[in-house]
């Protein structure tokens, strides 16, 4: 997909072909490095598709920018679909992609790293730490008197962490109007269904009880969640989250659902059956 | 020289001389350091966990109401956010416990922080044997030998109050995009009387002497002191290093300093391993030198008990300071 033809905010048909092209980056970078988190980052695809090319601004020339939106990818093992996102809208060189985990020195990793990577805000890849980041640049932002929004994307396992829940309380204390979580609510962790490894529904309960205001969407759905993640630019007020109901390795068959694609090899003739599925010759 | 001094006479000798010095509680240098800091540094914000009323910022609290957040008893999200709120350069000092703050949120430390590339000034108070009733929870002795094995950080150990506003104040304008681990004490500890320049990876030179240096830091810093002017009397020259920055170490202080003495007592309210002594002997192990002991905690939990006290009975004293240099000078003299 030429990034000379982006017009933004992309239209639902753009999001949609800037999606299926997010799964085909991320294929691209696994097939490099042998394997990687497909069922992670499939299923919030939409979800960082949306954000970065129709809801946040941002500005590639000026990643720094102080006013910038700020995005914390804290399920850090779906960095892929963060890189895709930040290369299709300029941020990095789309060269980049073939040097994922491949080389001693790569500038693109398993997690994402505010160190190497223009456009990320905070490294991360240790669960359980973004939401307090986020919270910290709600903060600032406040503090500062920008108008800037803050989302957090996790994963509904990462909020077996206690961390989480601390920092969903001071979100709450400080009324963080400014802050939105997205928890990607795929169902597995690596161990299974986390309705078995450490069941956390009700989620909506939970964070409502912990103050904020709690929707839930079809983490698929590009109108619902174009809604849903409208950003919230009021400094104060009830912080947000939004469930996004995702299947883990969305869109591609023998992905979806299945536990064992949360990180696994891929071998040349499932790349090449899973490029067919996206449509990638289309 | 006198140095076959009965074990109660040197202990005597010593009391007297510490009786001379006066005291100033760690935790109110520090209230009153943030406060006036406040006033001067007109972006700083301070974040607790909950433990203003304990680590002596009460009073700050009062005066500066919109100048420190609480987050509660979550000392990892009080890292966290910290590292959120000073990611666009914005100074903070993260209030808390040593134990808490290196143990509790260590993660947050590294990753937020230290990997993030974020300056975040984190505060350990209560370290060592300073809160020694508390009990192990609260004792802390490996926090210096953490802190200075994640990649990116500066670990400070101010000597006494006067030190810890120095140390503060040297670790707001210092220029560097991570953890700077601030290690303080709590209540009363001796004022060592010395008010040369503080700066950050230089090791001062308290007193000169050619035939042993005593490296410290930290409330041994005093002790340190002590005994070099009891052995003054009985004729050993002693130099005394206040090595406050562990990391960066001040090695190039640390050759000369082997170059010409004798030998050398490494002191520290931590464990023997990886603090102080450690770092010191990594710097000097690829070098000539003399004798190097080190003195700190054993590889076990402490007993409880009234800190000055619990540091005598655990061989961290002017007292214990003494009778090792006379054994390591022993046969050398």
């Amino acid at each position: 997909m030429a990034l000379s033809n982006l017009t933004l905010p992309l239209d639902l048909a753009g999001l949609s072909r800037m999606a299926r092209q997010n799964r085909l980056d991320v294929a691209e970078m696994f097939m490099a490095a042998g394997n990687g988190h497909f069922g992670s980052c499939y299923s919030c695809a939409e979800i960082v598709t949306v954000l970065y090319f129709a809801l946040l601004r941002v500005d590639p020339a000026r990643p720094d920018w102080a006013e910038r939106d700020r995005f914390i990818l804290g399920k850090g093992h779906a960095a892929p679909t963060l890189y895709s996102g930040l290369i299709r809208r300029g941020f990095l060189p789309e060269e980049w992609i073939e040097e994922y985990e491949t080389r001693v020195g790569s500038r693109l990793m398993t997690h994402p790293s505010r160190r190497y990577q223009p456009g990320v805000d905070a490294s991360q890849g240790a669960l359980g730490h973004g939401l307090s980041v986020g919270v910290g640049m709600a903060l600032d932002g406040r503090y500062r008197g920008l108008d800037y929004a803050t989302y957090v994307l996790m994963g509904d396992g990462e909020t077996n962490e206690g961390s989480i829940w601390e920092a969903a309380a001071s979100a709450a204390k400080f009324q963080l109007r400014n802050l939105t979580a997205i928890i990607d609510c795929n169902r597995l962790s690596v161990d299974g269904w986390l309705a078995d490894v450490m069941p956390m529904e009700p989620l909506a309960d939970k964070w409502q009880a912990f103050g904020w205001e709690a929707t839930r969407v079809d983490g698929h759905d590009l109108s619902a969640l174009l809604e849903a993640l409208r950003p919230t630019r009021e400094p104060t007020g009830r912080p947000r989250v939004v469930l996004a109901d995702t299947v883990k390795g969305k869109g591609v068959s023998f992905m979806e659902n299945a536990r064992a694609w949360h990180a696994d090899t891929i071998t040349p003739e499932q790349y090449a059956s899973l490029r067919a599925e996206l449509g990638a010759d289309a | 020289m006198t140095m076959m001094e009965t074990g109660a006479d040197l202990g005597a000798s010593i009391e007297r001389r510490r009786a001379a010095y006066p005291l100033k509680a760690i935790r109110q240098q520090y209230g009153e350091t943030l406060a006036a800091l406040a006033a001067e540094e007109p972006e700083l914000l301070v974040l607790t966990a909950d433990l203003m009323h304990a680590t002596g910022m009460a009073e700050f609290g009062a005066r500066f109401p919109d100048r420190i957040i609480n987050v509660g008893i979550a000392e990892q999200n009080l890292t966290g956010v910290a590292a959120g709120l000073a990611a666009a350069g914005r100074p903070v000092i993260v209030d808390g416990y040593a134990a808490f703050t290196t143990l509790r949120a260590l993660e947050q430390a590294k990753v937020d922080a230290a990997y993030n590339g974020v300056k975040l000034i984190l505060t350990g108070q209560s370290a060592g044997l300073s809160y020694g009733v508390g009990g192990p929870t609260h004792q802390t002795y490996e926090d210096v030998a953490i802190m200075r094995a994640i990649p990116n950080t500066v670990v400070l150990v101010p000597a006494d109050a006067r030190e810890v506003d120095a140390c503060l104040r040297a670790a707001i304008a210092y220029d560097f995009a991570g953890p700077i681990y601030v290690r303080l004490g709590r209540g009363p500890e001796y004022l060592v009387g010395d008010a040369t320049p503080f700066e950050i990876g230089r090791g001062k030179v308290l007193r000169d002497g050619h035939h042993m240096a005593i490296i410290a830091n930290g409330a041994m810093v005093f002790e340190a002191m002590l005994a070099a002017a009891h052995l003054a009397d009985e004729g050993i020259g002693v130099r005394v290093l206040n090595m406050h920055t562990v990391k960066p170490l001040d090695a190039a202080l640390l050759l000369h300093t082997a170059a010409e003495v004798g030998a050398m007592l490494v002191v520290e309210e931590h464990s023997a391993f990886g603090g102080l002594g450690g770092a010191v002997a990594e710097a000097l192990s690829e070098v000539r030198h003399g004798p190097i002991r080190r003195i700190g905690l054993a590889d076990a939990f402490p007993p409880i008990g009234p800190t000055f006290e619990l540091r005598d009975a655990l061989g961290l004293s002017a007292t214990h300071l003494v009778r090792h240099a006379h054994e390591l000078l022993g046969g050398a003299r």
